[in-house]
């Protein structure tokens, strides 16, 4: 019958002419029989009888069986390619091979049935180490990292990363170990949520869909980070290890943590204020946190729909150590496409942090507020209560904003360079503060309702990466207290996390 | 580095009075402090009862990182920070008190000259004792210098301060030394206070000057602290001047308290 030879297909093929066919092959037969082509093409039931991978050498086979399972499933030929498609990406997502290259052939063999399909997947695994370099922008600083990596250590795309990181503010070393454990949860997942519909926004849609789905996987980290933080002059340096299990929960994908953490904190320089003097020393945190996050976005940098809710909770204290504490966070994140390719933003974070016994919090583990990448038109971290110029932090605080993005006016470099910029018009609020736990929940948010500082400003937003954001705005804060430092004009930020 | 600093208090403290407010730091009394830091503390507390300026002390557990210069004690007073014997009387002399302001040139160069025995010899055998003598080590400094903290932090932070004493021993040539020489060379140091005090009420005249405080800080510490042998302080119990001066100082300077 021939062979249907597919690679690489993205974006997938609607029409037989990408799939590579000989042009002999319709243009010499005479019109009934490509008519009759075309119908076995679109038509005709085939049933997968085998799926192979080839280039297997340390890669165990077990871990691949839930990738490409589903392909089994496959009713027709178009069906078969748009399943072998996702089993090739989801191959690849894995970072345990280099390349993945899909044949789809005839069955050959005593039992082969005259319309039985055979799908070999030809993978090229990784090498065992790989070293890299980068440059990393991270919350307004910027680092060097060297980087060893073991992919798919034993075989079950474990991997074993060393980093260190040279930065304007931080130096750190990180030693990880990662395994996930592809699980039943895929299939069921898979079958609730069908692949998405082609069309324009195909390759985005199929990210997306990919993004959701998750898996279990632990991670084993030993760190020590050093980081200075001028606007409170303070240092810290952590040295600590941290084993994370995450899992998914239905919609939702669940992280539980444990993390020890020795802490040393300093002054940054002589003239720190007595307030942040008395918090210098070492301290040992062993904590226990659970994140729980859900996220329908289209994309993490500028979605254009969907929604991101992140609840994080830490307990401290109960497993040892010297810190004990209650913490919570959330984070809220609401999108929606207006009118004109425009996209409303709507976010909101808060948090509260509550010491159990009699010793005070930790100037390390309380929030800040302020800066580009938070409440804007106001200096980093420099809301909220501080002594002689030094920003200690609060015990609770909420933060808001409300955007509106649009594309460049004009459109200029459209389809290319300029779809990474959006103009965007911002409005942000929010408040720090620290409590007497001693008064009711209705003092608090009488204390967080007070006070209020907010912003409002326009700018220019560029997207790196599939990660990063770098913002020039123009700001005007409003609502500031005595004791805050604004940034009220040009303002500039890097980051990951936005408000 | 030393001498902009001392012309940073010249220039910013002079004109301000001593407040009421001024505070003391040092490791907590009961669990934590050591010897050496004791003897550090007390003599500084003493200097300033001798020039009579109230000074409150506070025990809080990382008095030692909250110093600037990693020694205790240090004084806060209004907004400066200030730590150890010789700055602290620097900063008062700046604010118009001095206990040696009535001394010949001689006189404070010989007072110097016997502040830096006393810091070379007894401070040095207070801290070799506490941490190259592994009976005292185990027992008594490692247990009470990681009292504050949990574990493992603690046992880190023991061995730690542990290894950083031995390495400065070793530097100032004191890491060959066995026990016996040391209680040697306290012996001579105190024979030569002795000499020199005679059967004055105190070191020069007969007005306290920061040497006194200083003597009577390490001297008064070593006889009250509980070591695991009494050889040190059998060492200064012979010499009954000294054993008189301790006395003097802790009646006439710190016994308001009953009064």
């Amino acid at each position: 019958m021939g062979t249907v030879h597919a690679k690489s297909l993205d974006p997938l093929p609607m029409h037989g002419r990408d799939l590579g066919l000989h042009p002999d092959d319709l243009v010499e037969p005479p019109e009934p029989e490509q008519e009759s082509k075309q119908e076995i093409l679109e038509n005709k039931d085939v049933v997968v009888q085998h799926v192979n991978v080839q280039g297997l050498g340390r890669t165990k086979e077990d871990l691949l069986g839930y990738e490409i399972s589903d392909v089994f499933h496959a009713k027709n030929l178009i069906d078969v390619m748009k399943k072998s498609h996702i089993a090739r990406q989801r191959l690849l997502r894995l970072g345990i091979f280099k390349e993945v290259e899909v044949l789809i052939d005839t069955s050959e063999g005593s039992d082969a049935l005259p319309n039985g399909l055979d799908v070999t997947f030809e993978v090229t695994e990784v090498k065992r180490l790989t070293g890299s370099y980068n440059t990393m922008v991270g919350n307004n600083e910027g680092s060097m990292v060297l980087g060893l990596k073991l992919p798919n250590m034993f075989g079950r795309a474990e991997k074993l990363t060393f980093q260190f990181s040279y930065g304007t503010k931080e130096t750190s070393y990180g030693l990880s170990f990662f395994k996930p454990q592809p699980g039943h949860f895929e299939r069921k997942y898979v079958k609730e949520c069908s692949p998405p519909a082609l069309g324009n926004n195909a390759s985005t849609d199929l990210q997306c869909w990919l993004n959701c789905v998750l898996c279990f996987s632990l991670t084993l980290n030993m760190y020590k980070v050093t980081g200075q933080f001028p606007w409170s002059s303070l240092k810290e340096t952590d040295r600590g290890a941290s084993a994370e299990f995450n899992f998914p929960l239905g919609m939702t994908n669940h992280t539980l943590k444990w993390e020890g953490v020795w802490r040393e904190l300093g002054c940054l320089a002589r003239s720190a204020s007595f307030a942040v003097r008395e918090e210098s020393g070492h301290s040992l945190k062993s904590a226990l946190s659970h994140t729980m996050s859900i996220d329908s976005r289209n994309s993490a940098i500028f979605p254009n729909r969907g929604a991101l809710l992140r609840i994080n909770q830490e307990l401290a204290g109960y497993t040892g150590g010297d810190a004990s504490f209650l913490k919570e966070d959330f984070e809220l994140q609401l999108n929606r496409r207006l009118f004109w390719d425009s996209v409303l933003s709507a976010s909101l974070w808060g948090g509260m942090l509550c010491p159990i016994g009699a010793q005070p919090s930790c100037i390390a583990d309380r929030f800040y507020l302020g800066g580009p990448t938070s409440v804007r038109g106001f200096g980093m971290y420099s809301i909220g209560p501080q002594s002689e110029g030094d920003y200690l932090g609060g015990e609770a605080y909420w933060a808001g904003g409300l955007h509106l993005y649009t594309p460049l006016p004009f459109r200029p470099g459209k389809g290319g360079f300029g779809d990474l910029f959006r103009t965007h018009f911002f409005l942000n609020a929010g408040n720090l503060c620290n409590l007497n736990y001693g008064e009711g929940p209705r003092a608090h948010l009488q204390k967080l309702a007070e006070c209020i500082r907010w912003s409002y400003g326009a700018g220019i937003v560029l997207r790196l990466g599939n990660i990063a954001r770098l913002e020039l705005n123009y700001c005007v804060p409003m609502g500031v207290q005595s004791g805050d430092r604004i940034c009220d004009g040009v303002q500039f930020g890097a980051g990951i996390r936005f408000l | 580095a030393g001498l902009h600093r001392v012309f940073d208090l010249f220039t910013s403290t002079a004109a301000e009075p001593w407040p009421e407010s001024a505070t003391l730091y040092q490791p907590l009394k009961e669990d934590q402090i050591l010897l050496s830091d004791c003897a550090s503390s007390l003599a500084v507390q003493a200097y300033l009862r001798m020039c009579g300026l109230p000074v409150q002390v506070v025990c809080k557990a990382n008095a030692e990182y909250m110093s600037p210069s990693g020694k205790i004690p240090f004084i806060h007073v209004g907004n400066q920070v200030v730590s150890e014997l010789g700055p602290i009387v620097q900063f008062t002399k700046a604010k118009g008190n001095s206990l040696s302001d009535s001394l010949e040139d001689v006189q404070r160069a010989e007072m110097k000259a016997y502040m830096e025995l006393v810091n070379n010899m007894l401070l040095t055998a207070e801290l070799y004792i506490q941490w190259c003598d592994d009976a005292t080590a185990a027992e008594i400094s490692r247990p009470r210098y990681s009292s504050p903290y949990s574990w493992p932090l603690s046992k880190i932070l023991a061995y730690q301060k542990q290894w950083e004493v031995r390495r400065k021993m070793n530097a100032v040539g004191w890491g060959g030394k066995t026990l016996e020489q040391v209680y040697e060379d306290v012996s001579q140091c105190c024979q030569a206070l002795s000499q020199r005090l005679g059967t004055q009420p105190y070191f020069f005249n007969k007005q306290p000057t920061e040497l006194d405080a200083l003597v009577f800080g390490h001297l008064f510490t070593i006889l009250t602290t509980r070591l695991t042998s009494t050889e040190l302080a059998e060492r200064i119990k012979s010499y009954s001047n000294l054993l008189s001066f301790c006395r003097r100082i802790e009646q006439t300077y710190f016994e308001d308290k009953s009064s």
